[in-house]
């Protein structure tokens, strides 16, 4: 392989990364390709969209509040520029180091005037409803970049505790279009599971509505509240049905893969299993081999 | 830095179980040089073949491998064909064609259908006496008739290692179970739109959610021995009783670990309710227990 094939399965590599594991990953792979030039030149994009990807959660400079690094986060640098990111919450925007996941050089940030007031309604509401369901999570709106009444909702939550083998990753996001009134969101669940085994549980789920006209037409406050609670309930709805998948997944295709014992409620007897293909070769009725 | 082998191994331990053929062939490519060792220390999905003598399906892995060809249980020929393949003794032989028989009769109790086959390998040296090793591999999968019907399957990969010591056998047993369930929901999965009575009508949804893994297990016992054969029995015992423990297990982490941490992410109820009826609780238990 070639120096350019070996970053790209490098970087495939660190694209696949359980949640909170990257640097594990990392630090596997300098070992493999042992090229830590070659890798620190090669990789600098690829950790850039993995924590685009992920929601990464980053410490806001001049403030005790954390935001989320993503698409939605990324603001308008003309070329040549240094990319940077925002913060909705404090107007700040600042440069983020992909590696270390620091921000620096924070500047204060102009929004929309227009936007503004249906995005901060909609914040608030986000950070209601994040208080009330995540336990370490973080939440962030953005005035979309697309196109005007148009709103970004994100939510990241993480738990890593490495001690006991296990990681967890909750991402959701909903583009709020209050010209469509429209709501289009998706949910994101990664698990890893890593005592003596690796086992991994990957969900996602797509989910679209209307803004009901009452909801449409009232002012910001109320109408930010209201499609939180329309997201509250499918969310929790969500994650209510995964216990029936859960059951579901168990008593038909656990169960139909393997038994937890034969038809018979007994285990084999090994003794007649080897007995019995025994004397079935002896009275010379079957071949060693049955052909069907 | 520790050995390149062990970067792979832990590499292998993080990284999806659902694409583990693609990341194996791509360290491979970094590393040729250790692709033997790797290929020997992870397990991948069992492949089905078909004995084209016998028209039976076998399980191709690399312990029936030589170079691009794989050994039929049924048959004991390679495919595609090899003049000179390696195969079992004669002795190891007679008892492979045992092993196949008494496991197949396993398969068909507890998976009701799927694929056995078993491998078994002479002692390194000659003097080895009844010192042989082999695997026994299991596989079934389940697909679906529709695509929102659950799908999944099972690979089991047992290799254990026998020594003689008179009238007993100590036996050597490392397990791995496979397992890959995947279950698609949509709108119109269930025929109805999807059970929401009070919301807006034109709610949509779909979504994938899927379990997938492999654990790894190792025992050693120590069993009688009357006959040559009295190892497949020995064998079958501690493999049957791996495979209820297994089970077992796989049902605890796969249905039961991963949900308590997604339970462990998002609450189900409200945390900011809870909070306030504790506080106003302590305030309670303080009012009432003043003087």
């Amino acid at each position: 392989m070639d120096a350019t094939e070996r970053i790209k399965a490098a970087s495939n590599f660190l694209l696949q990364s359980p949640p909170g594991e990257i640097n594990d990953v990392l630090n596997d792979i300098r070992n493999i390709i042992s090229d830590d030039d070659l890798l620190q030149e090669g990789i600098q994009p690829v950790l850039r969209r993995y924590n685009i990807e992920q929601f990464t959660v980053v410490d806001v400079p001049e403030t005790n509040h954390q935001s989320i690094i993503s698409e939605a986060a990324r603001v308008g640098s003309s070329s040549g520029e240094e990319e940077r990111f925002l913060d909705p919450r404090s107007k700040i925007s600042f440069v983020f180091d992909h590696l270390s996941l620091e921000a620096s050089d924070p500047q204060p940030f102009e929004a929309d005037a227009e936007q503004e007031s249906f995005r901060a309604a909609l914040e608030t509401a986000a950070l209601n409803y994040l208080k009330a369901h995540f336990i370490d999570g973080v939440a962030a709106v953005f005035s979309s970049k697309e196109g005007a009444n148009r709103y970004v909702i994100q939510v990241v939550a993480n738990k890593y505790n490495p001690t006991n083998y296990w990681s967890g990753r909750w991402r959701s996001e909903y583009v709020v279009d209050l010209t469509a009134n429209e709501v289009v969101g998706k949910i994101l669940i990664n698990v890893h599971y890593y005592e003596q085994g690796n086992v991994q549980l990957n969900a996602n789920h797509a989910v679209s509505f209307n803004i009901p006209p009452a909801i449409a037409s009232s002012v910001a406050n109320t109408a930010s509240s209201k499609i939180f609670a329309l997201i509250e309930d499918e969310e929790g709805k969500y994650q209510v049905s995964l216990n029936e998948t859960y059951q579901e997944m168990g008593e038909k295709t656990f169960k139909g893969l393997r038994r937890a014992l034969p038809l018979t409620r007994q285990k084999l007897d090994w003794d007649k299993v080897m007995g019995y293909r025994l004397g079935a070769e002896l009275s010379g009725n079957r071949g060693p081999f049955p052909t069907t | 830095m520790g050995d390149v082998i062990d970067s792979m191994l832990d590499l292998m331990r993080r990284l999806p179980p659902t694409r583990t053929q693609e990341n194996v062939a791509a360290l491979v490519g970094i590393c040729p040089e250790d692709a033997d060792e790797l290929l020997q220390s992870v397990d991948q999905p069992l492949q089905v073949m078909v004995d084209r003598a016998t028209g039976r399906e076998y399980l191709a892995c690399d312990y029936n491998r030589d170079g691009e060809s794989y050994r039929s249980p049924w048959s004991n020929e390679y495919d595609p064909p090899l003049d000179d393949g390696a195969v079992p003794s004669s002795k190891m032989r007679k008892l492979e064609i045992q092993a196949n028989e008494a496991f197949d009769t396993y398969r068909e109790m507890y998976y009701e259908g799927g694929v056995s086959s078993v491998y078994l390998w002479d002692p390194e040296e000659p003097s080895g006496g009844g010192n042989f090793a082999g695997v026994v591999v299991l596989k079934k999968t389940m697909t679906p008739a529709t695509p929102y019907e659950p799908s999944g399957s099972w690979d089991s990969i047992h290799v254990f290692e026998t020594m003689e010591r008179g009238r007993q056998a100590h036996y050597k047993l490392t397990s791995t179970v496979m397992l890959h369930l995947l279950t698609r929901k949509g709108s119109e999965s269930d025929g109805k739109p999807s059970a929401d009575t009070k919301g807006p009508e034109s709610w949509k949804r779909n979504g994938e959610l899927s379990l997938s893994g492999s654990m790894t297990r190792q025992t050693e016992q120590d069993w009688p021995l009357q006959e040559t054969s009295s190892h497949i029995g020995n064998i079958g015992k501690m493999i049957e009783e791996m495979e209820i423990k297994m089970r077992n297990l796989l049902q605890e982490v796969y249905f039961g670990k991963t949900r308590d941490i997604v339970y462990d992410l998002r609450s189900v109820g409200d945390l900011e309710k809870a909070r306030r009826q504790k506080e106003l609780q302590k305030e309670l238990v303080g009012f009432i227990k003043r003087p």
